[in-house]
């Protein structure tokens, strides 16, 4: 499509994380073709349905990384953790 | 309510009146003094008159034609925005589909993003395609944010449009395309206008984009304006000049556009 | 809850039983969901319909290659160590770690935000106050918005330059009358607060109309018989702002206030302009320091980082005014 991709300097580990989000995407679109999604209201108080708690959760996670990065040397990993455990309450409580 | 007015009302806005063309007129005085005049003494009305400033304006390329590159580009950007966003505004206004509103979201996110993040790969994009220092390519670039504008908006202008106008065109035979060229785009006529005059007013104004992905043949009158700075210091009466020009693309058209200002700015929600 | 009772029951397996009651919730809302799709669909009239998906596609495309890319390109910039595209080294958050700890970064965070509190701070009042004034029939009322929306058409450079003109203290006007008449000393290029002044007066002068109108318009909306019950009561004009006007704002004031701080927190040509930062760094906001890394120093690494952390911080603001936006709405 570009003449050449030289430029957009890919490196494995970003085009990874890019193909996971393409892929949970197309996993969402097809979840939502199998059986609609629901609107509903969990603790964050506003009605929410499963694509709403999924960008709310990335979004956290990505907070809580960025939070973790600015302040602490510990490691990554456990920051990751974190973020995974709150993109999941988000998920299934929000 | 007739006449009855509180005084206090007619004060706010006649200092409102005056705060807000101060500076205007104060600029206006600028362009039309020679800058000896300017940095020699300190005077409220300008002593002696000369039009020298606008006729450096347009006899020097470097200004005249950087003023040209923007209004070639803002055109092509409004034209270009309008009708993507036209058929886009249309589905969000009368159909649910899969992600219509994540989308709708999406597009905001890009007319709230700041220019700036997207600054450097813009760089490299435009190198890489041969759209670097190009009319085409500002205008491509401007659409980051023009796009969602426009999609906001005329979604904001057809929401208020009965839904019962597309089903009787359709019982009475027409297709959607013959039906959105001859019936439903005369409707939205004043929407139409309302956009086009949004693109090219924030297409206008965008200077931190424009300055980048441009160099000499492209470059926006807003980035030459920043250059003036010469070996003898600014030269403000020029400047001013130049900032007078600027501005009068924007106040020709604001009687036409004045009921829909709101509407426009806060992306078609008013 | 009936649904669990319906469900077959009977196993004497507390595992099998486990299973059933999964089955029988998961049946439940099923039944949920399609209520709340009829709900939704009484709610709003519009048909469902995926093939509008080929109306979006133009939109799709184009702001893909505009945003979807470049948002791509600025993630590899930030994981790596860039000296040219085949000469570059993996370094993977170090990045993000150097830039969120950069104390200039983190100045200019703090700094942006309190200039949007106070953007914010004064805007709105002002705007309130100027939407309240304005007239609501007659002749002047088309003079009056022309007027009013006048600052928000110019160029935002140009905006920049009316007020370096106008607030130095040799030749422009304002800074001038400081000096001489109140007799104060002002001088935006050398002092940090008077600089910080006038960026802030310059945002005031050309974003309260904004606000004006906005908040007029929502004024507009309200019914004569409203003012004409409040003059029978004798209420003072407070009381009528404060029971009467101020109610009905509040949809429009939400609106006001997300844009502008949407705004302000990315204002970057007013403030280049007049200031171009300084002096020092006193009003180098985020936008000036970013595009400082980016382009003035080519650090594609750092700049990619900074460049992702503003973008969090927009992307959660916006999400709160796409929320607030679409419930005022229905």
């Amino acid at each position: 499509m570009l003449p050449g991709l030289e430029w957009m300097v890919w490196t494995g580990p970003t085009a990874a994380v890019f193909i996971g989000l393409g892929l949970l995407l197309c996993g969402m679109a097809v979840w939502a073709k199998i059986s609609p999604p629901v609107a509903r209201r969990g603790f964050l108080r506003i009605e929410t349905d499963r694509g709403d708690r999924l960008y709310i959760g990335l979004i956290s996670a990505a907070v809580v990384l960025a939070g973790w990065i600015a302040v602490t040397d510990l490691s990554m990993w456990l920051a990751l953790a974190c973020a995974f455990l709150v993109a999941l309450t988000i998920g299934l409580w929000g | 309510m007739g006449d009855r007015r509180l005084p206090w009302k007619r004060t706010v806005l006649w200092l409102y009146g005056i705060t807000l063309l101060l500076p205007l007129l104060w600029m206006f005085g600028m362009s039309i003094r020679p800058n000896q005049d300017i940095l020699g003494s300190f005077s409220l009305i300008p002593q002696r008159v000369t039009f020298d400033n606008y006729v450096t304006f347009f006899t020097n390329s470097v200004w005249y034609s950087s003023y040209l590159n923007s209004i070639i580009y803002t055109s092509m950007n409004a034209v270009m925005s309008l009708v993507v966003a036209l058929p886009a505004a249309y589905a969000f206004s009368r159909f649910r589909f899969a992600g219509d509103k994540h989308l709708f979201f999406w597009l905001l996110t890009n007319r709230m993003a700041p220019p700036a993040v997207f600054l450097l790969p813009f760089f490299q994009i435009y190198q890489a395609v041969g759209l670097f220092d190009t009319h085409l390519g500002v205008a491509i670039a401007h659409m980051l944010f023009n796009v969602p504008l426009a999609v906001w908006i005329l979604e904001g202008f057809m929401s208020g449009i009965p839904r019962e106008i597309d089903e009787t065109a359709a019982i009475d035979g027409y297709s959607l395309p013959r039906f959105f060229v001859t019936i439903f785009l005369p409707m939205i006529r004043s929407a139409i206008g309302v956009t086009l005059f949004f693109c090219f007013m924030f297409s206008w104004v965008e200077l931190l984009i424009a300055r980048t992905i441009t160099s000499v043949d492209a470059k926006p009158i807003a980035a030459t304006m920043t250059r003036t700075v010469s070996a003898a210091g600014v030269d403000w009466g020029l400047l001013a000049a130049a900032g007078v020009l600027t501005i009068v693309p924007g106040a020709i058209v604001i009687w036409f556009v004045r009921n829909y200002i709101a509407k426009g700015f806060s992306l078609g929600r008013v | 809850m009936s649904e669990r009772t319906a469900a077959p029951a009977g196993q004497a397996d507390g595992r099998t039983d486990d299973q059933a009651d999964r089955r029988a919730d998961r049946r439940a809302e099923r039944r949920a969901e399609r209520q709340a799709e009829e709900g939704e669909r009484r709610a709003d009239p519009r048909r469902r319909n995926n093939r509008a998906w080929l109306l979006v596609l133009p939109v799709v495309v184009s702001v893909a290659f505009t945003a979807v890319i470049p948002l791509m390109t600025v993630v590899n910039f930030s994981v790596q160590d860039i000296f040219s595209p085949g000469d570059r080294l993996f370094v993977g958050l170090e990045w993000f770690r150097s830039v969120s700890r950069d104390p200039e970064v983190r100045a200019a965070f703090v700094r942006t935000l309190l200039f949007s509190a106070q953007v914010l701070l004064l805007e709105i009042p002002l705007g309130v106050l100027l939407a309240v004034s304005m007239p609501r029939r007659g002749v002047w009322v088309s003079v009056t918005l022309v007027l009013v929306a006048l600052p928000l058409l110019i160029p935002w450079n140009v905006v920049g330059t009316i007020w370096q003109i106008f607030a130095r203290p040799d030749i422009g006007l304002g800074g001038w009358a400081v000096n001489n008449v109140l007799g104060l000393e002002f001088n935006y290029t050398l002092d940090a607060t008077d600089a910080w002044i006038t960026v802030l007066a310059m945002d005031v002068w050309h974003w309260t109309p904004l606000v004006a109108l906005l908040a007029y318009a929502g004024l507009r909306s309200i019914p004569d018989p409203y003012f004409q019950a409040a003059q029978i009561d004798g209420a003072s004009a407070w009381a009528t702002f404060r029971h009467i006007q101020l109610p009905r704002l509040r949809g429009v004031l939400t609106i006001a206030i997300l844009l502008r701080f949407m705004d302000s927190f990315m204002i970057y040509t007013e403030p280049f302009v007049v200031t171009g930062g300084g002096p020092g760094n006193a009003t180098s906001f985020l936008s000036i320091l970013l595009s400082k890394i980016a382009v003035g120093q080519f650090d594609l690494g750092p700049a990619g980082a900074f460049s992702l952390l503003y973008f969090l911080a927009v992307q959660i603001v916006c999400y709160v005014f796409f929320t607030v936006l679409t419930r005022t709405g229905r």
